[in-house]
């Protein structure tokens, strides 16, 4: 009888529990609409010199000890709004999507201020109505970031300001070219040149094997090449376009021109080891790796003291500085109680101001001017060649991952497939149609 | 506490046996009420999630079974329920068979014993990286010694093993049991001090050999232990994750895709789907209880 | 007879070597720890292995001190350790007797309903879970984490099959005596369950110390975090320093080692029946 009893109590409470979180979140459709009534507050506040009441915010980052550009946006701000206090939690950066999602279940208004990672953790946010279009907050002229405000607007709003905004790049290993006595890479190389360079730096074996050049294990790395000449996307859904490209990663692997998939997928090798240690002569990656290789350098870390970047390969017919780019962008809370405060901080950062802030701590911003990228050319470490800074101007950037509904399954499938292909269970035209089938199936869904 | 139990029954108020039930919920009052608020509530809402539609946000939604009519034709679950079955049913009994092994070795008078035990608890508590590390090292397909082995015998072929298609599982359970092999060993090691080493004596007397000793006296003596730890083997196993997030991540492709890896990512990889994430766990959930209640007839019988 | 002799000779050559390979494979991983707590970051996943790194970095041990606060961390970890663990080893302990021992309606039900709930994967009811503790106010406190931990149903699964293993007649014999049901669990249970404490509280000690979710999703405050949320620290964006990673693991493997050492004297035959004898 007792335990009977214990048991409806349970129930009973988790029943109260179901309703309580039920009715909290009946309270929220006013935010599939909260656009309507952003102008009107923000109009007037933002004349207003914020320097009034005293506002305190949490914004939602990740890695606050390794990361260069936290700490000095916030000291900038602080000059330029006394009254507000922004406290930073961490919520880490491998599990950052999960730890957030965790956070803002139920419609919690504790984070002011969202640090949005990538595109498909975007897409997901704005699913669920999380973030606040910034269309009548924002004081930046969008056409400052290089177009890529424009494709992660949805339905004519855009819920998020980049911040930052990579770009791959092939990264050289001057040590090694000068060995082997072979030409430095040039900013415009197509596709069939970067592969006879590779397979002409590629020498030694054993431990002291040099591979021409390299690939980390992310889809990205090889899918990349085929969206830039700009017919195709990854969330097309159809992907024969992509052929070509693996079958040349698949001849650079079997030939021993760079490192085999499944090798480094199951030592867990990472990119920067293989570079610091002078083993390959070319790696395809994003700049962030610049400031981490400049430092490592320094630290005596990296023995690839010697070194360079140049413009990615690109397919015949394709612009040299074509490349892909991710961008870091923030966004603000649907529920938060600061939404002006928070986009006045957003403003700031996104703004010209906050990216001097942010180019001067050798990390790309998001707004390209000749002032921030001559910030990146000119840091303490990074190459003197002319070639390495005029590598630093894109032509075009697209995003490695198109925003699209249900960008996070897409990638998912992706990564089955390009993990199927390259640890060669199964053949390339096996491989791309289940890639082809597994993405229509989320489509449909 | 003590103070309420009083030693001779008060005459009248309470029945004998409603005071003893009373007695019984006072030992389980303390855990319960913990469980129940903090662990129970949460599973009960979780069962009740497995008929919603929910993002974490924004309004759930009644959808009756849908969920469970969308489990049959998701070609992500039907591979992940049979990956789960394939490495319960290789995983349980080897991880039984071995660390019972490992137990009875390490009770008798060796050599050596306190080193072995706290050895074999090592993969057991060492960081997660390292030992995914060095598993990924032995069996590495193009320089890992385990392969070097294999050709030096003269093997074609050689298996490309957690970036095999065919190879991964096997992979992952060969894992799971060495690392688990301890911990259980642990639990056997404790069950074994119980029984009565009289018994022993009295077998040898009737010319028992070693292996009858072990059917006829250990075994029986040790049954709530191998109990427990079959049901702990056997829930984990359906729980499968960390092993297959080490080892593989799944791959390659969906090959060791298993079903806590599936409810992991309904629920966390792209717009949240606990509705649906739930109802992979009903599933689980059934499955593990079919097993146990067959366990515990068993149990019942046997004792 | 001398035939048996030698056969008992072969067969312990056999079970040492089995053992030395079974124990080789097992000390494979803490030497690769060691081994890689001493090297620069870029050679800690490098092909061939160097086992024994030419110029060890041991100033790694001293840079995890600094880089994260390891201290604050150990002693958060510590704290939330000893609490679960007692809290744990007392109830379960309590409740198993009970569910050992002792006759009452809905005795069977309610016990599967226990092990039921450990059948449900985390995953599945983590968010409401954390919605429920969030509305209690109890996100980033420490007691959140032992308010979780302390009452498993792990923990009285296991007492109450250690508890079935002791002989019924021991509890009659007591009762008859004029003992209390409280007085046999202190008394006779306890003493006679010291192997089965030993290893309930090895592995609440265990899974508390290295428990990484649950202070995952509940501790974002870095005054609050534990050793296992500070490995994870050296994991960022776009690196990730596993020369520290191993050099902090091998510093918060000690603990778990004086633990399991300290109470694997405990691992004594025939305890329960000694106590049958006395």
């Amino acid at each position: 009888m007792k335990k009977l009893l214990c048991l409806t109590l349970a129930l009973a409470l988790a029943l109260t529990l179901l309703a309580g979180c039920s009715s909290a979140s009946s309270s929220t459709p006013a935010q599939s609409t909260p656009a309507d009534s952003t102008p009107a507050q923000s109009a007037p506040a933002a004349d207003d010199t914020p320097a009034d009441e005293p506002v305190t915010m949490k914004w939602a980052v990740w890695d606050i000890d390794a990361t260069a550009y936290y700490q000095p946006l916030l000291d900038a701000y602080q000059e330029v709004a006394p009254n507000v206090t922004i406290e930073m939690v961490d919520l880490g950066s491998t599990d950052y999507q999960t730890v957030l999602a965790t956070q803002l279940s139920g419609g919690a208004d504790d984070l002011d201020i969202i640090t949005v990672k990538d595109i498909p953790g975007y897409a997901n946010l704005v699913n669920l109505g999380m973030l606040e279009p910034l269309n009548d907050y924002s004081t930046t002229d969008t056409s400052l970031y290089g177009g890529t405000v424009e494709q992660i607007t949805v339905d004519g709003k855009y819920y998020a300001l980049p911040f930052r905004s990579d770009f791959w790049v092939v990264f050289y290993n001057k040590a090694l070219f000068d060995a082997a006595n072979v030409d430095y890479p040039t900013n415009d190389m197509t596709l069939d040149e970067y592969d006879e360079l590779a397979r002409q730096m590629t020498s030694g074996s054993g431990a002291e094997k040099v591979y021409g050049c390299h690939y980390h294990t992310w889809r990205s790395a090889v899918q990349l090449f085929g969206i830039l000449d700009g017919k195709n996307t990854i969330v097309d859904g159809e992907y024969e376009f992509l052929k070509p490209y693996y079958e040349r990663i698949l001849a650079q692997q079997k030939d021993g021109i760079c490192m085999d998939y499944a090798t480094l997928k199951t030592s867990s090798t990472h990119y920067s080891g293989v570079f610091y240690n002078n083993q390959v002569a070319m790696m395809n990656m994003g700049s962030w790796f610049i400031a981490t290789q400049i430092e490592k350098v320094k630290a005596g870390e990296s023995l690839a003291t010697e070194w360079g970047i140049v413009k990615y390969p690109h397919p015949d017919g394709v612009p040299a500085g074509t490349t892909l780019g991710t961008i870091t962008t923030l966004a603000i809370n649907s529920k938060s109680s600061n939404k002006q405060a928070a986009a006045d901080f957003i403003n700031f950062v996104c703004g010209e101001e906050g990216q001097k802030v942010v180019s001067s701590t050798g990390t790309i911003p998001a707004i390209k001017t000749s002032e921030t990228m001559a910030a990146i050319a000119n840091l303490d470490g990074f190459p003197q060649d002319e070639n390495s800074k005029e590598a630093l101007n894109v032509v075009q950037t697209y995003l490695e991952m198109p925003l699209h509904e249900k960008s996070a399954d897409i990638e998912t499938e992706l990564n089955n497939a390009h993990d199927n292909i390259m640890t060669e269970n199964v053949t390339l035209e096996q491989g791309l149609s289940d890639m082809t089938d597994g993405v229509q199936s989320v489509l449909n869904s | 506490m003590n103070q309420t139990a009083p030693a001779k029954p008060k005459k009248g108020l309470l029945s004998k046996q409603a005071r003893e039930t009373l007695i019984a919920y006072s030992f389980i009052a303390p855990n319960f009420i913990g469980f129940a608020v903090f662990t129970l509530i949460p599973v009960v809402y979780a069962f009740v999630l497995a008929f919603m539609q929910w993002d974490g946000v924004n309004e759930m939604k009644f959808v009756w079974f849908e969920n469970f009519a969308r489990l049959i034709s998701d070609k992500n679950f039907i591979q992940a329920f049979w990956h789960t079955i394939a490495y319960v049913l290789c995983n349980v009994p080897l991880t039984i068979v071995c660390s019972l092994a490992l137990a009875l070795l390490l009770n008798s008078k060796i050599f050596g014993r306190n080193f072995f035990r706290t050895v074999s608890f090592f993969p057991y508590v060492a960081s997660l990286v390292a030992v995914a590390a060095v598993w990924n090292f032995l069996f590495n397909p193009s320089m890992g010694p385990v392969n070097q082995i294999l050709a030096a015998l003269g093997v074609e072929n050689l298996p490309k093993w957690a970036a095999g298609k065919d190879t991964a599982m096997l992979t992952v359970i060969l894992f799971s049991v060495w690392k688990n092999m301890g911990y259980y060993m642990v639990i056997f090691l404790a069950g074994l001090q119980g029984v009565n080493p009289e018994l022993y004596e009295a077998a040898s007397l009737d010319g028992a050999n070693k292996w009858q000793q072990f059917r006829n006296v250990t075994l029986p003596q040790i049954s709530p232990t191998t109990f427990f730890v079959t049901i702990m083997v056997v829930i984990s196993s359906f729980k499968v994750y960390n092993e297959v997030y080490m080892i593989t991540q799944g791959g390659p492709g969906t090959s060791t895709l298993v079903l806590v890896y599936q409810i992991y990512n309904e629920a966390f990889v792209g717009t949240p789907e606990y509705g649906y994430a739930s109802a992979i766990s009903m599933v689980l959930f059934l499955m593990v209880l079919i097993v146990t209640l067959i366990q515990f007839r068993g149990e019942k019988k046997y004792s | 007879m001398a035939g048996a002799k030698k056969d008992s000779v072969i067969g312990k050559i056999i079970i040492y070597l089995i053992l030395f390979v079974v124990a080789f494979t097992m000390l494979v991983p803490f030497a690769w720890m060691l081994s890689a707590s001493v090297k620069l970051n870029k050679d800690v996943f490098t092909f061939p292995m160097q086992w024994i790194p030419s110029d060890p970095q041991w100033a790694n041990y001293a840079t995890i001190w600094q880089k994260i606060p390891l201290g604050t961390f150990t002693f958060n970890t510590f704290k939330l350790t000893i609490i679960v663990t007692l809290l744990q080893l007392f109830t379960s302990s309590f409740a198993a007797y009970a569910f050992a021992k002792l006759h009452f309606k809905g005795r069977d039900a309610l016990f599967l309903g226990y092990i039921g709930t450990i059948a449900v994967p985390w995953q599945a009811y983590m968010v409401p879970q954390f919605m429920m503790m969030r509305s209690f106010h109890l996100n980033n406190t420490h007691l959140a984490i032992i308010c979780l931990q302390a009452f498993s149903a792990f923990g009285v699964f296991l007492m109450r099959q250690f508890y079935e293993g002791i002989p019924d007649e021991l509890c009659e014999a007591a009762r008859i005596d004029g003992l209390s049901e409280y007085g046999i669990w202190w008394r006779i249970m306890l003493p006679l369950s010291k192997p089965a404490m030993s290893t309930l509280i090895i592995f609440t000690f265990v899974t508390t110390w290295n428990d990484f979710l649950g202070p995952l999703i509940y501790l974002t405050d870095i005054k609050l975090k534990t050793i296992q949320l500070g490995l994870r620290m050296f994991i960022t964006q776009y690196s990730s320093d596993y020369n520290l990673i191993m050099a902090a693991s091998v510093v918060s493997l000690i603990p778990v080692l004086i633990v399991f050492l300290s109470l694997q004297k405990y691992f004594v035959q025939g305890v329960a029946t000694s106590g049958l004898k006395g």
